[in-house]
């Protein structure tokens, strides 16, 4: 099965809990299609560049994703039809990194002004 | 610089590919610090002939810095 990078930005305002339901509530779908997720981070809440539907800072989750196409179309669904998402994007990839992203590394963190 | 490469036709340039190393680091919209030395202050993307990145990597580096601002990793335009 393809594997695929999946990051979703979430509202600011939103605590962890549920930042970490929507989360679980994807994993669901991905599982109960046959799925599996590799990998899940929580970037935490990052400053962004710019404002995104007047929000200034976002919760920010990865998953590595391994399902099929159709599987990925309806996480796809559930999270556009997710109020609390600003922003997501779905990354066909080869093979997934080894080991935490640069994200998870506190130095590589700071965000641009 | 025509002159020079006249002069001399097996003259390879020095200043080779920053990205292009067997041990430089992948190019990816995570990598936000590495990107972030690849756009002007202006959050322009800089040319190729100012940081002597090759052509393949500059494509690359092109994917990697839209998706980046996509997420709000990268400014679209500082001021």
């Amino acid at each position: 099965m393809p594997l695929y990078e999946h990051v979703y930005l979430a509202r600011q305002d939103i605590t962890n809990q549920q930042v970490e339901s929507i989360t679980k509530s994807i994993e669901d779908v991905v599982k109960n299609e046959g799925g599996s997720i590799d990998r899940i981070e929580y970037w935490g809440l990052r400053q962004l560049a710019y404002k995104i539907k007047k929000n200034r800072k976002a919760h920010y989750t990865m998953m590595n994703i391994n399902a099929s196409s159709e599987t990925l179309k309806k996480v796809e669904r559930q999270i556009s039809l997710n109020e609390n998402i600003l922003r997501h994007i779905s990354i066909k990839v080869d093979k997934f990194e080894d080991g935490p992203s640069l994200m998870m590394n506190p130095r590589s963190t700071e965000s641009s002004e | 610089m025509i002159q020079a490469q006249t002069k001399k036709p097996y003259f390879r340039n020095s200043r080779n590919c920053p990205l292009s190393e067997p041990d430089s680091p992948p190019v990816d919209y995570k990598n936000v610090k590495l990107l972030q030395k690849y756009i002007s202050e202006r959050g322009k993307m800089l040319p190729s002939r100012i940081t002597s990145v090759s052509a393949k990597k500059q494509r690359e580096l092109a994917i990697a810095v839209k998706r980046a601002r996509f997420l709000g990793l990268l400014p679209y335009l500082q001021k």
